[in-house]
Order: C-alpha cells, then structure tokens, then sequence
C-alpha cells in the first residue's frame, strides 16, 4: 500500500480523531493575517547577452484561524509566491513560490497534547523536516514528553515523485527533576520506496550550580553506521557576562551521506572521507546600553589545512530600538584561499516619528577583503540604505530600502527593494 | 507461511495518538501558556527573558533562551530541544525565514532594514560563500540540506 493511499484514507480517520478532542464549548473564533508584498528590482542577463531590468514581485502571506490566544482548534497558512514582472525568462527555470505550511492544529490545555495535520515544519532532535503528516506532541507525567510524527517529506517531492515516500519519527525527552533533560530522537525517511536516510541522536541540557550548564547533542547515521555529529558546549553565566565553549566534530561521509538527500555540492562531500573538529568560545556581554562580544573558533581536518576565525562586536542601544554598532572578524586559513576579513557597520535610527515623515532609517556598509583574489578581485564593498513608515495604527508598513555593490561578481550592482506589509488581526 | 500485513505509518500514528492523549491526561508536564503576552499586553517591548523572569526558578531555565549578540549562530540545541518554548514568540513563519524547503531571498533580503539582525548572508556572500563552503560546510547542509532547498545551490554546483 502506497503512503499516499495510507494518507488519503487515514486523513477523515485522524479528522475525527482530532474531532473527538475538541472541547463542547465553542471556541472564540480569532483571525490573523500578515500579508507582504516584496518587489525588488536590479539588472542582469537573462539570456540575452546584455542587461534587462528584471523585476520579481513575491507575496509572503500567512493566515492564523481559530483558537489562537487560548488551546483549541485552529489553522495556520504560510507560503509564498513570486511574479516575474519584467517577464523577460530570467525566473523561467526556477519554482514561482511555495506553501511552506499548512496545518490544523488541535491544542488541549488540560493534558498538553498538540496535534498537527497537514504540512508543517519541524524542529525535534535530529529532525529539522517539512513534512506533509501529522504529528503528536504532549507531556507524559511529570517526567517524559514525547513528539512523534509521520508522513510524507516535502523536500523530496522533486526526486521520482511522491509513491514510496515516506517519513516518521519523534523525540521522547526525560526531565531529571531541576538538573534538566536527556532527549532520544529518531527519524526514517524512504525515499521511492528505499531508505534515504536514517538517524537517531541524544542530546542533553544539564543545569549545574554556579551558573554554569552543559548542551549538546549527539547524531548516529543508521544507514552509514557512523557518528555523524557531536555538538557539546559549556555555558557559563556571570551577570551580564555569558562564556560558551564549544566543540563539535563531523564525519562527512556520515554527516552529508544522507541517500537521495545527498544532493550536490554535500553528495561530493560525503565521498570525501573528510572530518572536521571545530572548538572555540563566545564570549559576550549583553547590557542595558552597550553589548560586547568576542569569538574564536578553530577548525581542524584530517585531510585539509587549517582554519582559524577570529571577530569581536560591540554595539550600543539607544531609545526606540535605535541601535549603532560594528563587528570585525578575520579567518585565517594554512592557505590563502581560506582566508578573508570582514568589517561591518550597521546603524538602525528608530522613533522618528513626529520629527520627519518616516519612523525609522537603517543602513550598513560591509567590506570584505580576500588574501588571494576572486576572479581577479581583493574586495567586496556593499552598502545599503532603508527607510519605513507605519500607517492604520500600525497594521500597514512601508519600507524601502535599496543596496549597492561592488564585488568578483558584479563590479557596480544597485538593487532596490519596496515591502509592504499589512497585518489584521481580529479577535482577542 | 504468515502474510504479512500492511501496516499504515499514519494509522500506527493515530492509535499511539489515543495512547498519547490517555497518557498526557495523567498531568503534571510543563504548562507553558499558549503563547507569551505581547509588548501591547506588557506595555513594553520584551528585550530580555531575564528581565523579568529569574533565571534558574521554575520549569523553564529562562537564562538559556536570552538572545544575545551570537544567538543566531548558536540557537540550535535549544530550538531542537525545546521548540515549545521559542513557539511562545515565534510562529514557525519566523523560523522559516531561513529553515524552509524552499524561499528565493535571502533573509537579509527579505528583512533588509533590520541590520540590527546579524544575518548570516548579509552583503556579498556569493563570494564570501566559496570560503566559509570550504572551511565548514556543515553549517550550509542544515538549510540547504535537501533537494528542494539545495535549488539554490544547484545552477552552479549541478
């Protein structure tokens, strides 16, 4: 029995399922919407051998009904399309949008069960899936809480269709009283009927006296039989001061050797027999009006050279979201093809309203500098430049902002960009 | 010689969600509110979870989510662990800015004015991008680790 046969029976199934839970009292009936309309405009090649304006139009709509302030029964839309407005084949080749969810959710206050149906994206230990299904979360007891869920996976709906394909999963985490909790999770993803990829990780959050906690996770490719990650770092809070040590290590062949997920470029990196150690540490201090920041990492092969990176932050907060600051960073590679810096300088002006038209401008300058050159280039520079204004009491936004770039790719690029967003809310 | 019998994934799901429903209704797990009151609500605008709530009291260690300068790089391991919290701010909308199967801009295309946001593609990463692909390409794989989401990498790496 094909899984699509499996869903499309099963789904008045899990309707009534679902239906069963909802409460007798009728929900209040919320609604909200956030619409945004994006056009940007720049000039490229389509094909033609000289230069066109091209002009996309996108539209980012995400819709919100039912139960939202309180559990209850509800639907969640979020997609996206695109327009190609100057119409001159530049976007003939590529999707014009995507429903990135869709879903009907059932929350119960009194157990904490929340159950999704429908496409949806998920976070969950070694699942990070779009997945078109259904799927289950609640606390069991005090001491467990388990996630579980099953259907078919939208990222590989392009490779031989969607017959035999499949995806299931869940994560079950065990709280230790106040120290914290130790997550087993695992997935299976079938690809036209053959396994594409199959994993099972831990992870841990411990919570120790003194401010000081440990996280981390740990991946195992089942298909593989070999570590594909381990991610563990130490976090250490003094006042405003956090230190975080990390260290991770990858196995390429483990880590990118994901079947029919395995597309190019990570499909040459999983036959490459590469590993990577990286360890550093964050240090950063958060303040009322000034936030600092440093880190380092270090990258260490088997197979290749080194790699070092080295950058340090500060910025400065004032009213009204106003924000000033500034970060350098530099990596440092065994050769010079691993290494560049990076300076960068960003300003956001806010509460400006009252005083001039708009209520907010931003900007920031990046450059780049490469120690050997791209395509016969040492340097990027790139400033933008934007500006906004609300109107309706908020629930309409402008902004406009626009970009200029000179780098290896385009040796004079200007770009601009106008969004306008709209959002109603209707309800509570 | 037995038959095997066809089992549905979804099928399986929906009786271990009965099982899930009937052990969740034993109580006693972590309550979280549906969603957290906005800066209308509060009179302010949240900047900080530790601003209001102690940091090591309760079921959730509220110090663990505050956002500082590098949370962008480093908000894995909580949102893995513990997505029911970043749910109380965030709908999945947010996150899928740049976790998605599939979006054309960049997300500080698609938020250009927000620079206070450290985006990791912001200015010219096409070029910057050959570099950071070479030294950990680890950190490429998880947004663009599918065949949907790898469309944009594929007009140049095939």
């Amino acid at each position: 029995m094909s899984v699509r046969c499996c869903l499309a029976k099963a789904a008045p199934l899990c309707a009534l399922v679902l239906l069963l839970f909802v409460p007798g009292p009728a929900q209040a009936v919320e609604l909200r919407i956030q619409s945004d309309t994006i056009v940007r405009g720049f000039e490229r090649d389509p094909g033609t051998g000289t230069d066109e304006a091209v002009i996309p139009g996108y539209e980012y709509l995400q819709a919100d009904v039912g139960s939202l302030s309180e559990a209850g029964l509800s639907f969640h839309f979020y997609g996206w399309g695109r327009a190609d407005l100057a119409d001159n084949g530049f976007y003939s080749d590529t999707t014009a949008g995507e429903i990135l969810y869709g879903y009907l959710q059932y929350r119960d206050s009194a157990t904490g069960l929340q159950a999704r149906l429908g496409r949806q994206y998920l976070f969950a230990g070694v699942s990070n899936e779009a997945v078109d299904g259904l799927s289950l979360a609640a606390d069991l007891g005090p001491l467990f809480f388990l996630s579980l869920y099953g259907g078919q996976p939208v990222g590989l709906d392009s490779t031989g269709g969607r017959d035999g394909d499949s995806i299931y999963g869940g994560r079950l985490a065990v709280h230790v009283a106040d120290w914290g909790d130790v997550g087993f999770s695992y997935k299976n993803i079938d690809n036209d009927s053959d396994t594409a990829e199959q994993m099972a990780g831990i992870d841990l959050s411990l919570y120790l006296p003194g401010g000081i906690s440990l996280f981390g996770n740990s991946v195992r490719n089942l298909e593989t039989d070999g570590w594909a990650e381990h991610s563990w770092e130490l976090q250490y809070d003094m006042g405003a001061w956090r230190l975080r040590p990390l260290v991770s290590m990858f196995e390429y062949s483990d880590y990118f050797g994901t079947g029919a997920n395995a597309v190019n470029p990570f499909r040459f990196l999983a036959a490459s027999g590469e590993k990577i150690t990286v360890y550093g540490a964050d240090l950063t201090r958060r303040g009322e009006v000034w936030t600092l920041g440093g880190k380092v990492r270090a990258y260490s092969y088997d197979q290749a050279g080194d790699n070092a990176y080295y950058a340090v932050l500060a910025s400065w907060h004032g009213e009204e979201d106003t924000e000033l600051g500034g970060e350098l960073g530099f990596m440092d590679g065994d050769t010079d093809r691993q290494g560049y810096g990076q300076a960068r300088l960003y300003a956001y002006v806010g509460g400006l309203r009252g005083r001039c038209w708009v209520d907010f401008v931003s900007g920031d300058l990046v450059y780049y500098w490469y120690d050997q050159s791209i395509y016969g280039e040492d340097a990027s520079f790139f400033v933008s430049f934007g500006t906004g204004r609300t109107f309706l009491d908020g629930a309409l936004q402008l902004k406009v902002s626009g970009d200029y770039s000179s780098d290896p790719y385009f040796d004079d690029d200007v770009r601009g960009l106008f969004t306008l967003t709209y959002a109603y809310d209707h309800g509570q | 010689m037995l038959k095997r019998i066809p089992v549905s994934p979804v099928l399986v799901l929906v009786v271990l969600a009965g099982l899930l429903a009937a052990c969740a209704s034993l109580g006693g797990g972590l309550e979280l509110p549906v969603s957290h009151p906005s800066a209308a609500d509060l009179g302010e605008k949240p900047v900080s979870c530790t601003n209001c709530h102690d940091s090591a009291d309760g079921p959730i260690r509220f110090e663990r989510f505050v956002h500082g300068p590098y949370w962008g790089e480093s908000h894995r391991q909580a949102a893995y662990q513990q997505d029911r919290v970043c749910a109380m701010c965030h709908q999945t909308s947010f996150c899928n800015d740049c976790h998605a199967t599939r979006v054309e801009l960049k997300p500080s295309l698609k938020d250009q004015t927000g620079t206070r946001r450290r985006m990791p593609h912001r200015g010219d990463y096409l070029s910057r991008h050959r570099i950071d692909g070479r030294v950990d390409p680890t950190s490429c794989f998880r947004c663009h680790g599918n065949p949907k989401a790898a469309r944009t990498c594929a007009p140049c790496h095939g």
